[in-house]
């Protein structure tokens, strides 16, 4: 068989590569300043743009979708070229993947500082933004199957099977959580809502950590581990066993995330035993990585690039066992809602992807350069530097979680909570919140001396664009099984039906958990006494969107004694069914907000003091750690958009009557100069059409309709 | 080519192990080892305990879910703590001016009354509770009163589900040795004039 030359494209991989270095520097760099607005909340600067609830998403985005995101794709295009033997299948596509990928990096950062946010985690880019992920995503399926169907190998393999889930299910994942009818250019509801919209969130968000940050990896670990330690992978069974069962079971596990909420206890229960059932499917992977470094553990301790990966490889590890445990409700019952979720996901963000996106860098750069690396000595720095810096960022982090979780449910002799007021729990954690923010420095550190490293190995180095490559083309076998070859063996050499079998093996979780409860009426009872928002709460529920009040408050109560008695009444699904979208959120740096406007609650503020304390928090409690919001009390309300808004609401079922949309804006005016004249009664003067009208009515709206329905907390608990 | 070639078995020269025949990419090799035995055994308990797990959960229902787990712990609460005495508030109560009982008191004040009031009592959404002045009578049994059942309408929640009795009493004492302290920024009066 006659050999074939063809060239590698290295030039598509350093370029991501490159993008990799920038927004990663730039993603940890704001992720830093939010762990400093801990400390010091004038750190958000009394601006919108620099406020916690903006900049947070810049935060998560950034670093996910932009240093993760250009991680993968610097080392999916390096090892698909070389395990195909072929060059990638379009220069063009390639192209136009990197600067489109880049544009939306660019798009996201700037709309979220803005305030376009649809206000769901980790899915936070509006709609135009959400169309442009789903072309360029496929630009980038296309461009990598066209490479596997024209590959010069028989048999495409494991890393290839990794990168065919990614793309297949994040392609489900993204578009089925984003659909979404616009009300502007900037603006869209998602069709779903309540509890809906929390299971389609959940499932998109658990998956995103399993097919963005952890599928594509593995897949790059399969290839530069042993590529890097030059020893064969350790067991091919184990690859297929548990490649089948890590994608199967993972689709499952998203209801983890709401774990006793009103999410139906079903569904629950899936969550819990699908998490725990991902165990080994996951510790599949770093056993093959451990183990296929037998016989070069004496060169881990020279090899920059090794350490990396033996690092990353045993983060990955930690959380995979980490996030079953989390899962069961005994566990989640204390770390949900505190900052252990947040150290259990920084553990995989910087040990298993920074470290091993590092690792990938150190390898393949001075590989196309045709150079060594600059200075091991520099590599060895960033790797006990950021070793460390991930200790000090998650220990603290733990430590403060268990901490306030105690706190929130201790109770005195007497039955009553003994930290009743919420910001204590949140005083005792500022030590924890400052050596956490000193840990993500270190990190930071470390990276800047990879950054120096490798541009220092850049210089040194002459880049090969075109790497030239042979192998003999691909000798045309028969479709069906052969003699004595097995099954999956076959299905190697098949890619279209591999990837129509990954397919099946995701769609089946997701839709025999997401079905019921559209289908099945009595996953969420109705509560005759919830209505539609009122056009001024309404117009106030998408400023606490805009402003990402999600990232710091719940509004979710658990049934839990502890909850019910600094709360009120627990969640029921029925009260969240005019919620596009559902603002439960995921932790709680400030308290639960779901209970805010019943009158008799425990949380009932007037709205002279929410107006207080928006204007500035601190005035109220030096120790607070809310931002101010002093822009909601000068800027005007947009009321041009009320109409459109109650359409699109109308087109979702929400009982609105005929026509309301001509005249929402009257009542919208008629309860804000009631608000307003309310303040005024207490000395604030302040016009009806500003924003702090609006969000304050919203706020007074929350948890009166489901508490109008009766109180069962009070006959239970005698109070 | 991807055949079972017995005849030409490839062995991995540092453990000997098998190396698959075919299976090269990139140079990457691949070993026909087996799964690690306490891999499967962790795989298999994992999977019997789910089975067992949605078994006594979902199917004969016999472990509670949340609801009734709640109902259980409001359950034990309320045989733990007895109810409140009825309502402390009357005429005749006296506050407390030992300085262990006002030391408690401005606890309490600092923790969860500052937030409306602001700490030296100079009000803000609450009333100031320095000047000679009072929406809800000026007494200390009226300002336990107050505590107790709350002015919901106006702002001021019941706090007797989060103090104690005791607590309300020292906090009240608490707020009436605030009379006349003159603090910066003070809000205007509201109510009547105190006699």
């Amino acid at each position: 068989m006659e050999n074939q030359t063809f060239y590698y494209d290295n030039k598509i991989v350093r370029n991501f590569a490159y993008a990799t270095l920038f927004w990663g520097v730039i993603g940890m760099v704001v992720g830093l300043l939010l762990a400093l607005q801990f400390i010091w909340p004038a750190l958000s600067f009394g601006i919108p743009y620099t406020t916690f609830g903006r900049i947070r998403p810049i935060h998560t985005n950034a670093v996910i979708f932009a240093f993760v995101g250009n991680g993968m794709f610097t080392g999916i295009y390096y090892s698909l070229q070389r395990l195909c033997k072929a060059r990638m299948f379009s220069d063009l596509l390639s192209k136009i993947n990197f600067w489109g990928w880049q544009f939306i990096i660019v798009c996201a950062a700037l709309t979220f500082a803005f305030g376009i946010t649809t206000g769901k985690e980790y899915a936070e880019l509006e709609w135009p933004i959400d169309i442009l992920v789903a072309v360029i995503w496929l630009v980038f399926g296309a461009n990598m199957i066209g490479t596997i169907i024209k590959r010069r190998t028989q048999h495409i393999y494991v890393a290839i099977w990794f990168y065919i889930a990614t793309f297949v299910t994040i392609t489900i994942l993204h578009v089925t959580n984003s659909i979404e009818i616009p009300v502007t250019f900037f603006k869209s509801y998602p069709v779903y809502a309540g509890v809906q919209d929390a299971l389609v969130q959940w499932w998109y968000g658990h998956n995103a950590v399993a097919f963005f940050l952890t599928t594509p990896f593995l897949g790059l670990m399969y290839y530069f581990l042993p590529k890097a330690a030059n020893r064969p992978i350790y067991s091919y069974r184990l690859s297929i066993v548990h490649f089948w069962a890590l994608i199967f079971l993972y689709i499952w596990a998203g209801p983890h995330h709401l774990l006793y909420s009103a999410l139906p206890n079903w569904a629950q229960s899936l969550g819990v035993v699908f998490s725990v059932m991902l165990i080994a499917p996951s510790w599949g992977g770093m056993v093959n990585g451990l183990l296929t470094l037998r016989g070069a553990w004496d060169r881990v301790r020279e090899d920059p690039v090794l350490k990396f990966m033996v690092v990353a490889v045993t983060a990955y590890g930690m959380s995979t066992f980490e996030g079953p445990m989390m899962s069961t409700k005994t566990v989640n019952a204390i770390s949900h809602f505190t900052d252990w979720t947040v150290g259990h996901a920084h553990i995989g963000a910087l040990g298993w992807n920074g470290f091993l996106t590092f690792a990938v860098l150190y390898y393949l750069l001075p590989k196309m350069f045709q150079t060594q690396l600059y200075s091991k000595k520099v590599a060895n720095m960033h790797f006990w530097i950021a070793t460390l810096g991930i200790i000090f960022y998650a220990v603290p982090l733990y430590w403060g979680a268990i901490t306030q979780a105690s706190m929130w449910k201790e109770f005195t002799a007497a039955g009553f909570l003994k930290y009743p007021n919420f910001l204590e729990t949140v005083t005792q954690l500022r030590p924890m919140y400052a050596t956490r923010a000193l840990g993500g420095g270190l990190y930071i550190i470390g990276i800047l001396l990879g950054v120096y490293n490798l541009i220092m190995t850049v210089k040194a180095g002459t880049f090969v664009p075109e790497e030239a490559a042979s192998a003999p083309a691909l000798v045309k076998r028969s479709a069906s099984r052969e003699q004595g070859e097995g099954i999956h063996r076959w299905l190697e050499r098949r890619p279209v039906q591999f990837i129509l079998f990954a397919l099946i093996a995701i769609l089946i979780g997701g839709l025999i958990e997401i079905v019921p409860l559209y289908l099945v009426k009595t996953n969420i009872p109705t509560i005759a006494s919830v209505k539609p928002y009122t056009p001024l709460e309404l117009q106030g529920r998408d400023i606490y969107v805009r402003e990402g009040c999600y990232t710091c408050h719940s509004q979710q109560v658990r049934p839990f004694r502890s909850e019910t008695e600094r709360y009120g009444e627990y969640a029921k699904a029925g009260e969240y069914i005019y919620d596009h979208p559902f603002q439960w959120g995921s932790k709680r740096n400030g308290p639960d907000l779901s209970r805010e406007g019943v009158v008799n609650g425990r949380q009932y503020k007037p709205n002279s003091w929410h107006y207080n304390h928006m204007l500035n928090p601190q005035r109220l409690n030096e120790q607070s750690i809310m931002p101010v919001y002093k822009w909601l009390i000068s800027d005007d309300l947009d009321i041009s958009t009320t109409a459109k808004k109650i359409r699109v609401m109308q087109l979702f079922g929400v009982p609105y009557p005929e026509g309301y949309d001509k005249i929402a804006n009257d009542d919208l005016m008629k309860q804000a100069r009631g608000i307003a004249y309310d303040l005024k009664s207490q000395g604030i003067q302040v016009e009806p059409g500003k924003e702090i009208i609006a969000m304050i009515a919203y706020l007074q709206r929350l948890g009166k309709d489901v508490h109008a329905a009766g109180n069962p907390t009070a006959t239970i608990s005698g109070k | 080519m991807d055949m079972n070639n017995h005849n030409t078995v490839e062995k991995d020269e540092l453990t000997g192990e098998k190396l698959l025949s075919g299976h090269e990419y990139d140079n990457i090799r691949e070993l026909d080892n087996n799964l690690p035995k306490w891999w499967v055994w962790l795989f298999i308990i994992t999977i019997v305990y789910a089975v067992i797990y949605i078994f006594v959960f979902d199917v004969i229902r016999v472990a509670p879910y949340q609801q009734e787990e709640w109902k259980k712990e409001m359950v034990a609460a309320g045989s733990l703590a007895p109810g409140q005495p009825a309502p402390v508030a009357s005429a005749s109560l006296v506050a407390l001016t030992d300085k262990v009982s006002l030391d408690a008191g401005k606890d309490i004040w600092l923790k969860q009354c500052k937030v409306c009031h602001l700490e030296g009592g100079q009000g803000l959404v609450g009333p100031n509770l320095t000047d000679n002045f009072s929406i809800h009578g000026c007494g200390y049994a009226d300002v336990v009163k107050v505590i107790t059942i709350g002015v919901p309408e106006k702002g001021m929640i019941s706090w007797k589900t989060q103090l104690t009795d005791d607590q309300i009493m020292k906090v009240a004492s608490f707020v009436m040795t605030l009379k006349g302290t003159n603090p910066p920024n003070p809000k205007a009066p509201q109510g009547e004039p105190c006699k």
